[in-house]
């Protein structure tokens, strides 16, 4: 399954299921065991040759924002509550796709030239966002889209570029796409990879994964924030799109396994696998949840720089996600 | 001597994160003194010193290694270090402060100038002496941690003040209560955790492995005693505290009172603590699998956070006493 | 053409404010077999006639689109936008644009990120100047194919809503040169008496030059201006909104009271609903200036509500756009030089 198939399902926190079908059947040819656990994630596990060798788990979030739909206007808009952390204000005259039969719609606002002053400064806040499918009433907006329906972002996968790529859900999606390479290889350890639900509300589906899974390590497989255009100062760019996987020592969720962290970084350069250190501590992910879960694991991260990750259009660049991939498999065949 | 294996972990190093470094003092004082020692993969270190009686209880003691401090984000080219915190340090308590690293390289923390407003730790740089990046990135890598540099000095007659006492006071109360208890009726289960600062980290995974009967804490608690400071109600000097309540839990009734038998059969004063912010490993062991009972026992400690955090010895003897009669007769 | 397939392709034209030739282009082509002569004129709007003997009627539309324009690039390869008419800088964080330079190239706009930002930015919109495009390309490359004052296209999109309703970038105003083109169609079937002037006018959005030069140049006896109007949206004042669901005429001191009743009086006479779109004075449409060039024009303004005015996802009722053709077509059928007798009565 490639990127541009896994990015087209939408699959927002809670609603996986669509996504989770897709993956069950990619995945089940190349492992040797496959189940959904109970917390709605797909787990899927190749047999080692050498069980001295510690189990390592691989991971990613299948789960992306997106919103759902709260409650109808008289004119039959949608009134819609975020999923996840969407900065409203990449929200406005945006395409999206609402509930299973994909209606088509828009998020727009109230016309510029009708603002004030005012209203030009202040952010619209999901109160006063809403989806308009073309319904004429309350009563048809409610009959097409009941209170609960799912609505993603629209955004085609388009490549663009020196080899990069915009999509909506690239996080983390690119973790997904890796997962399924990673499950191509053969390796002499016990590998299973874990596609988690509901990061995106609270790392929740990893923290049943890591609870019955117990691994010895688990390895996050991410997107993170890059912040390097536009004339930014170094310190404030988190990490740099086209340089490589981005090893992170510590986020808002978990400390890396400071041998684990360092072990990356010196495979990274003896491997020839371009490479860079997320230099920032902010947001928070699945490893956090996998540390913790149980007796815990030796957690570490690895993702893909993601740019306007927060919004329906993120990019990312290929040669970094297939980087994420070269030191998975590196990791693999040296532990 | 309770002063002396204090000052021996207060000078260790310990930023959070990388806390193997006291787990090593701590493992060479307990050498001979304990039946079992392991350390986890968050890093924490679990000692058990069995109980004479069979059917005694399994006594899960915490005092948490980590010490709070300033992680690398990036090197200027200049070779100063901007950072940001790792637990709850701020702007005001780090400026013109020496700093170690791991490797027990030095630097100095001071502010860039700011036109507005207050100063953030994005105005924060370290100063580690070095004239370029290449010069910094041969001594120091983004994820290193900066601790207050050991300081350890005596305050008067009773009072000890140094970076670090939070919570290398309690991790010495431990090592002495495991060296000192002797045929004890529970089984003692000394966890010296990691991470604590973060958010009760390392205790959350030892004690779901440890599965205790009972939970007890070992931490510093803030002070009502200096100017225009009234809260908590806890004095130094007037003996540990057993803490009511805090952000992390409400202390379980039953451990709380054991407390305070132990602490008239020890007849050692103690006071009680409410605390409307902060929390303890003690939470973290409260809510594990199906619940523990747990209390935590806090000593009294001035400028918590700060390069000058200060205890009263009285206070630390008077919490050993408490503590070896705890592990003897407690029975929930 | 169906009207769905000439509004799907007449859209997605670029053809922002003093660029229109591909369009101007394509609407020529398109309005051609309806009219005895059309041709462009020398600024490039589009002036197709179906000759009469009766009085000059014009009826205008614009054909020009609000845009970006690339206005620097910075050394990391971003680059800084500058607006060619009112674009809402709230739409554009996260969406896929097009950079019409040597050659097309996709681009997202990004923005300094959310925790950059100090609290009071972040209850604040983006401005412009916080905001850029990222091409995925190094400095060089950008600078070999980009240069300052290149165009930058937004996100375009033709989505069917539900009830025939469309979303789509530019219905302002291409919505009403459709209208036009529908009229046009269905006058083939009528025996029109004036000699009729279809205008597609360029350069609206900067202040309605095409529409003067177009006007000085067909010297029309009566216009009528289509424009899109506000359509109800929440929050929006019902005062200056009108229903989605039917077309608008507009009333007010520019426009000429006769040449409006005539318009009404059709519209009832053959059951097209018609709202009142109430103005105390500038409409901000061609209407303003045809009405006063070339010695003054005596001019309606009949207008398609329109939500989401200049955003990409502009949506219109294409039900309503049917409707308000359907009068067009009837006004310039029944145009008639005795008219010109009312006027001032």
């Amino acid at each position: 399954m490639d990127l541009k198939q896994l990015t087209d399902i939408d699959a927002i926190s809670g609603n996986e299921g669509a996504l989770r079908k897709a993956i069950m059947e990619a995945a089940k040819p190349l492992c040797d065991e496959l189940y959904i656990d109970r917390s709605g994630n797909v787990i899927a596990t190749k047999h080692g040759t050498d069980d001295r060798l510690p189990h390592v788990v691989f991971s990613a979030h299948m789960d992306e924002i997106g919103f759902l739909i709260s409650g109808h206007t008289d004119d039959g808009l949608l009134r819609i509550m975020p999923v996840g952390g969407i900065d409203p204000r990449v929200a406005v005259s945006k395409w999206v796709r609402v509930g299973k039969d994909n209606i088509p719609g828009v998020i727009g606002a109230m016309a510029i030239h009708l603002q004030s002053p005012e209203d030009r400064q202040r952010v619209l806040g999901f109160d006063k966002l809403f989806i308009d499918i073309g319904a004429k009433d309350q009563k048809e907006a409610e009959r097409l889209c009941p209170v609960g329906t799912y609505a993603a972002f629209d955004t085609p996968y388009t490549p663009f570029g020196d080899g990069f790529v915009v999509s909506k859900a690239l996080d983390d999606r690119v973790g997904c796409f890796n997962l399924l390479r990673i499950l191509e290889g053969k390796y002499a350890a016990r590998v299973t990879c874990a596609f988690v639900t509901q990061e995106e509300v609270g790392l929740r589906g990893a923290r049943g994964a890591g609870y019955s899974l117990q691994p010895d390590i688990a390895v996050v497989l991410e997107g993170t924030a890059a912040n390097d255009v536009g004339d930014v100062p170094k310190r404030a760019r988190v990490c740099e799109a086209g340089q490589g996987v981005c090893v992170s020592f510590m986020d808002g969720a978990s400390m890396a396994d400071r041998g684990l962290y360092k072990t990356m970084l010196s495979l990274a350069t003896s491997e020839g696998i371009p490479h860079q250190v997320k230099r920032a501590v902010t947001g928070g992910n699945d490893a956090g949840a996998y540390q913790r879960a149980g007796m815990g694991a030796r957690t570490v991260v690895l993702s893909v720089p993601c740019r306007y990750i927060h919004s329906g259009a993120s990019v990312a660049k290929v040669s970094d996600i297939d980087a994420q991939f070269a030191l998975s498999q590196a990791f693999l065949n040296n532990l | 001597m309770l002063r002396d294996t204090l000052k021996t972990l207060l000078e260790a190093y310990g930023g959070v994160g990388s806390e193997h470094g006291v787990a090593d003092v701590i493992r060479g004082l307990l050498e001979g003194h304990v039946d079992t020692m392991k350390t986890d993969v968050m890093g924490n270190l679990i000692v058990e010193k069995f109980g004479t009686d069979d059917n005694g209880k399994r006594i899960m003691i915490a005092a948490h290694m980590d010490h709070i401090g300033l992680i690398v984000t990036h090197i200027e080219d200049n070779g100063f270090l901007r950072v940001t915190n790792v637990g709850g340090i701020g702007v005001d308590m780090v400026r013109g402060r020496h700093v170690v690293f791991e490797n027990g390289m030095n630097g100095v923390c001071w502010v860039e100038p700011k036109e507005t407003g207050t100063p953030t730790l994005n105005n924060l740089f370290i100063d580690i002496g070095a004239a370029t990046a290449e010069e910094a990135a041969a001594q120091v890598s983004l994820g290193d941690v900066a601790v207050y540099a050991p300081n350890v000095f005596n305050l008067g007659k009773h009072r000890v003040a140094s970076p670090a006492m939070d919570d290398r006071c309690a991790c010495a109360l431990l090592v002495e209560l495991l060296q000192y208890a002797e045929e004890q009726k529970n089984t003692i289960v000394g966890v010296f955790t990691t991470q604590e600062e973060l958010g009760l980290r390392g205790a959350t995974v030892a004690a779901y492995a440890v599965n205790p009967d009972i939970g007890l804490a070992l931490d510093v608690t803030a002070w009502g005693d200096t100017p225009e400071t009234k809260l908590p109600a806890v004095k130094l000097g007037e003996g540990p505290a057993v803490k009511i309540m805090d952000r992390s839990m409400v202390a379980t009734p039953a451990v709380r009172d054991a407390l305070f038998s132990a602490a008239e059969l020890a007849g050692v004063k103690v006071q009680r603590e409410v605390l409307a912010f902060g929390g303890t490993d003690g939470g973290a062991i409260q809510r594990t699998r199906a619940g523990v009972p747990t209390g935590t026992l806090s000593i009294p400690c001035r400028y918590v956070h700060s390069a000058c955090e200060t205890i009263d010895m009285r206070d630390m003897e008077g919490a050993l006493k408490l503590l070896l009669q705890f592990v003897d007769h407690v029975d929930i | 053409m169906l009207i769905e397939q000439f509004l799907r392709e007449v859209t997605a034209i670029p053809g922002l404010t003093g660029s229109e030739q591909e369009v101007a282009r394509y609407i020529a082509d398109a309005f051609a077999p309806y009219a005895d002569e059309v041709r462009i004129d020398s600024v490039q709007s589009v002036i197709a006639r179906i000759r009469g003997d009766g009085p000059k009627v014009m009826f205008a539309a614009h054909l020009d689109e609000i845009g970006l324009m690339v206005s620097a690039i910075e050394e990391d390869g971003a680059l800084r936008l500058g607006n060619v008419g009112g674009v809402d800088p709230r739409i554009l964080p996260g969406m896929v644009v097009t950079v019409l330079g040597r050659q097309k190239l996709k681009g997202v706009i990004g923005a300094k990120a959310i925790h950059l930002l100090s609290p009071e930015d972040r209850q604040k919109n983006y401005k412009r100047e916080d905001l850029y495009v990222d091409l995925g390309l190094p400095y060089d490359a950008v600078a070999e194919n980009v240069h300052v004052g290149d165009l930058v296209q937004l996100e375009q999109r033709f989505v069917e809503l539900k009830n025939k309703r469309f979303a789509t970038k530019t219905a302002d105003d291409r919505a009403c040169v459709a209208i036009m083109y529908r009229a046009m169609q269905l006058l083939k079937g009528m025996r029109p008496t004036a000699d009729l002037y279809f205008v597609a006018t360029c350069q609206e959005e900067i202040g309605c030059y095409g529409a003067v030069t177009a006007t000085y140049g067909v010297k029309p006896d009566f216009a009528v201006a289509l424009d899109v109007c506000h359509a109800q949206t929440p929050d929006a004042p019902r005062s200056r909104t009108q229903e989605l669901t039917s077309a608008a005429l507009a009333m007010g001191p520019y426009l000429h009271p006769v040449v409006r009743k005539k318009m009404a009086d059709i519209a009832e006479r053959i059951n097209v609903t018609v709202q009142t779109d109430l103005t105390r004075g500038s409409t901000s449409t061609d209407a303003d200036e045809i009405a006063v060039s070339s010695g003054g024009v005596p001019t309606a303004l009949l207008e398609l509500p329109l939500k989401y005015m200049h955003t990409t996802v502009e949506t219109f009722d294409l039900r309503t756009l049917e409707e308000t053709a359907r009068l067009l077509a009837q006004f310039a059928a029944e145009a008639d030089a005795s008219w010109e007798d009312e006027l001032w009565t």
